[in-house]
């Protein structure tokens, strides 16, 4: 992999941000509704909007308005104020950043427990008890609305079981099994069901794999099934469910959003709904510029990735 | 008679056990709230859910009491010339802010100058109606001079946190939004929106002994299912509201108190007077005669708030409980009809998101509507959008509520009277108009209800807005929670609240 490559993908990934940017900032004022109606509510009369939407600089042209934001960013890495609570947005992307990709990570690491020993399973023995009762429960899982789920989790194991606290967050500081505790159901939530899905890649890329030739040579020659699955099979499936994998963060982070809202945890996604709702252009500005970030950067290392599994790979 | 004489004898021995139980002082309270507070600056939201944090943040120069009376806050005394046009203060002398700087007459000044400048934009200045200058004759005493004469104005100082006193170092560092400074019983350490605040005891309280708690760690929950497990569950130790249609099975919890109160407020169905057929005041007749307000407060609080069809609640004592019309669709029809429209007409009702159970009173009022003829299409918009629409008059009809009400000037004066700010309908009757003012000027609570019969009865006639039902303000908590009461006004107030564990 070259240099050139790498800065040539980080030009690409500059250019996206530069075009969503430019893409929210002008949806936005087309969206009816303003941060300043929602902060009179009910008893906003036209004199207190206009002197709101002063205060917050939306009176000002929008061309003005993105270069004092993108400059903000540029040079002193400064995402501005909420218009709403006038906090700094910067300070909240600083706790909340880590909290959701820390969800996000536990979510796709269940997923991975659940897909890639069931889709094993279910690829060797095809049309078995245990491959339909895989599919089944893949259905199942694929079918499950993720809000519904979070609250029979919640009604379970917190209201019945009194084993896990219902929702919020611990920060590390009150203890690794607090913290463990929080973040358990809020991650099996969205990770059951994207492991749900990506069980049934894992089957296919596997299936496809178990087909080829220098797997029946392997085990002709008598190879342990062991090594076969190991050595033959899943290294080449690899690359397959990598790309799968991949694309699978995208949903998970959509799934990511409504179990912030359930579990009331302290991430990324709940303050970009807030911010939609409450018409906060500047944190859901900056909420949609890290989530197309992040996704681009996962797409980034997935391609990367391939390198690592497959030597003949490689970036010119 | 004689059970009732004993039975008021045993409640009066309970309650004096009660006041004698010793308080704990200490400890942490974690309380749920439904809503996201929108801003924590008093002066420009509107927003309940910043007001049930302020509530505990700042004070105001008159408060009301648990039966919505007006009693001393940060004045001791008050008295208004014999004209109306001068209202007079006095305040303590002990009162401190959170960060233990004095309070004096200069900064209740500072406050109502800030919320009468039309450049802080805030949408409750209208509470102050009326009012030319504040002025500070010396360091303890406060004096409104008034255009005309208002009586609602002492009211209106006492009815919610908008018109508390604020520091004027938290708008001038720029934190009034996040951390206002008040003399409250706490101050406010941390706000992270959409997420938490933490309110820490205010050490120069000027009430002695008070808060008990140390601490209250408010959480936002919105799912309300979420909130109810992680009060059963002992997550949390008070929750603001609850699902109406799980309180049976709270009820029957162990260890949990369900707290409930009529609230000085009302849902309606706001008239848009401008709509061809909706400006006929028999078809708006017709629409009160055409629903069934018992069906409609079932779906929308699942039997917990009381139908009604004018404004106060019969728990006010200003209630009038004026109810001239029936569920009666033949006369709906009827009424149509001598309208013109023998069949019906098509008409849009606008809910919000914001509020289930807005959009649960438009289906049942579309289904009712839909049985004498008036076809109706639901136009169910998030919050955002509702206010605008609503604010621009943009709808034929649309579900809504009043609250934190006390005054019958705060039912009619700024919905009701023409060109007020919140006459979202166009509504416009003289006659209405005039009693509205003299209102205000009258002394004296059997003269002022007498008034304001009138203009009640006068308005559910006009009916501009359709009054549906007076909702009921549901706290629930642990059984520990100890000295915390759900009040009308939708007020939270934690100041004398303590942990029994």
């Amino acid at each position: 992999m070259s240099l050139r490559y790498l800065l040539q993908r980080l030009g690409t990934l500059l250019l996206v941000l530069f075009g969503v940017s430019i893409l929210t900032f002008s949806i936005m004022p087309l969206v009816p509704g303003s941060p300043a109606r929602v902060t009179l509510g009910v008893q906003a009369t036209d004199a207190s909007v206009a002197a709101l939407e002063h205060q917050m600089g939306l009176d000002r042209p929008l061309v003005t308005q993105y270069w004092t934001w993108v400059t903000g960013i540029v040079l002193h890495g400064d995402f501005g104020d909420s218009l709403i609570s006038g906090k700094p947005i910067t300070e909240q992307v600083r706790h909340r950043l880590p909290a959701t990709l820390i969800l996000a990570f536990a979510a796709l690491l269940i997923g991975l427990i659940i897909a890639i020993p069931s889709g094993i399973v279910s690829a060797l023995r095809p049309g078995s008890a245990r491959d339909l009762g895989v599919s089944l429960m893949s259905q199942i899982g694929v079918s499950i609305p993720d809000f519904w789920l979070g609250i029979l989790l919640i009604l379970v194991f917190a209201q019945y079981l009194h084993w896990l606290p219902s929702s919020g967050y611990a920060p590390i500081s009150e203890g690794l099994g607090a913290y463990l505790k929080h973040i358990l159901l809020p991650a099996a939530t969205a990770g059951v069901i994207s492991g749900s899905i990506m069980a049934r890649f894992v089957r296919s890329a596997m299936m496809e794999v178990l087909g080829n030739d220098y797997v029946r040579t392997a085990r002709a020659k008598g190879l342990d099934p062991r090594r076969v699955i190991g050595k033959h099979v899943l290294r080449n499936a690899a690359i397959t469910i990598v790309t799968i994998v991949g694309l699978q963060m995208a949903t998970l982070l959509s799934s990511i959003v409504v179990v912030e809202i359930i579990f009331a945890w302290p991430g990324l996604g709940s303050m970009a709904l807030n911010a939609t709702l409450q018409r906060d252009y500047p944190v859901l500005q900056a909420s949609v510029l890290l989530f197309a970030t992040s996704f681009a950067v996962i797409n980034l290392l997935t391609d990367l990735s391939y390198v690592l599994l497959d030597p003949s790979v490689e970036y010119a | 008679m004689k059970r009732l004489t004993l039975t008021l004898g045993l409640l009066a021995m309970l309650a004096a056990a009660s006041l004698g139980l010793a308080q704990k002082s200490g400890g942490t309270l974690i309380a749920a709230w439904a809503q996201d507070p929108v801003s924590l600056d008093p002066q420009v939201t509107s927003a309940y859910s910043s007001f049930q944090v302020l509530e505990n943040v700042l004070d105001t120069l008159v408060a009301l009491d648990q039966q919505d009376k007006i009693v001393p806050s940060l004045a001791s005394s008050w008295e208004s010339s014999a004209d109306g046009l001068t209202w007079t203060f006095h305040l303590r002398h002990d009162v401190k802010f959170s960060n233990g700087r004095p309070m004096t007459a200069q900064d209740v000044v500072y406050t109502y100058d800030r919320m009468l400048d039309p450049k802080t934009g805030s949408g409750n200045a209208y509470l102050l109606a009326g009012v030319k200058k504040v002025t500070a004759p010396d360091d303890y005493t406060v004096q409104f001079r008034l255009g005309a004469p208002n009586v609602a104005l002492l009211g209106h100082l006492a009815v919610n946190k908008s018109v508390g006193i604020i520091a004027k170092e938290s708008v001038e560092n720029g934190t009034i939004k996040t951390q206002p400074i008040g003399t409250g019983p706490f101050m406010i350490s941390d706000f992270e929106p959409g997420q938490k605040v933490v309110l820490k005891k205010n050490p120069y309280y000027w009430k002695q002994g008070l808060p008990y708690l140390n601490e209250v760690d408010i959480q936002i929950i919105k799912d309300e299912s979420v909130r109810q497990t992680a009060l059963l569950s002992g997550d949390i130790d008070w929750a603001i509201s609850v699902p109406p249609q799980s309180l049976d099975q709270l009820r029957n919890a162990q260890g949990v108190v369900v707290d409930k109160t009529t609230a000085g407020a009302y849902w309606y169905i706001g008239v848009n007077l401008r709509n061809q057929y909706l400006k006929n005041p028999k078809v708006r007749e017709a629409i009160n005669y055409a629903i069934n307000r018992k069906d409609i407060t079932t779906a929308m609080t699942f039997g917990t708030g009381e139908p009604t069809q004018d404004p106060i609640p019969s728990s006010s004592a200003w209630a009038y409980n004026y109810a001239p019309y029936s569920y009666d669709p033949a006369k709906a029809k009827q009424l149509l009809a001598e309208a013109g429209y023998p069949d019906g007409f098509r008409m849009m009702i606008m809910p919000t998101t914001q509020y289930p159970e807005s959009v649960r009173g438009a289906q049942v009022i579309q289904q009712e509507l839909g049985q004498v003829g008036i076809k109706v299409t639901i136009k169910t918009l998030e919050w955002a959008q509702w206010l605008q629409e609503e604010g621009k008059g943009n709808y034929d009809t649309y579900v809504c509520s009043w609250n934190g009400l006390v005054d019958p000037d705060d039912y009619f004066y700024a919905q009701q009277k023409t060109g007020e700010v919140f006459n979202f309908t166009g509504y416009s009757n003289p006659k209405v108009d005039k009693l509205l003012s003299e209102g205000r000027r009258t002394q004296g609570f059997d003269q002022r209800k007498a008034i304001y019969q009138q203009v009640n009865k006068m308005v559910v006639d006009d009916a501009p807005y359709i009054y549906l039902y007076n909702p009921a303000n549901i706290n629930a908590y642990r059984s520990y929670v100890k000295g915390y009461a759900a009040r009308p006004d939708q007020a939270v107030n934690f100041s004398q609240t303590w942990l029994d564990k």
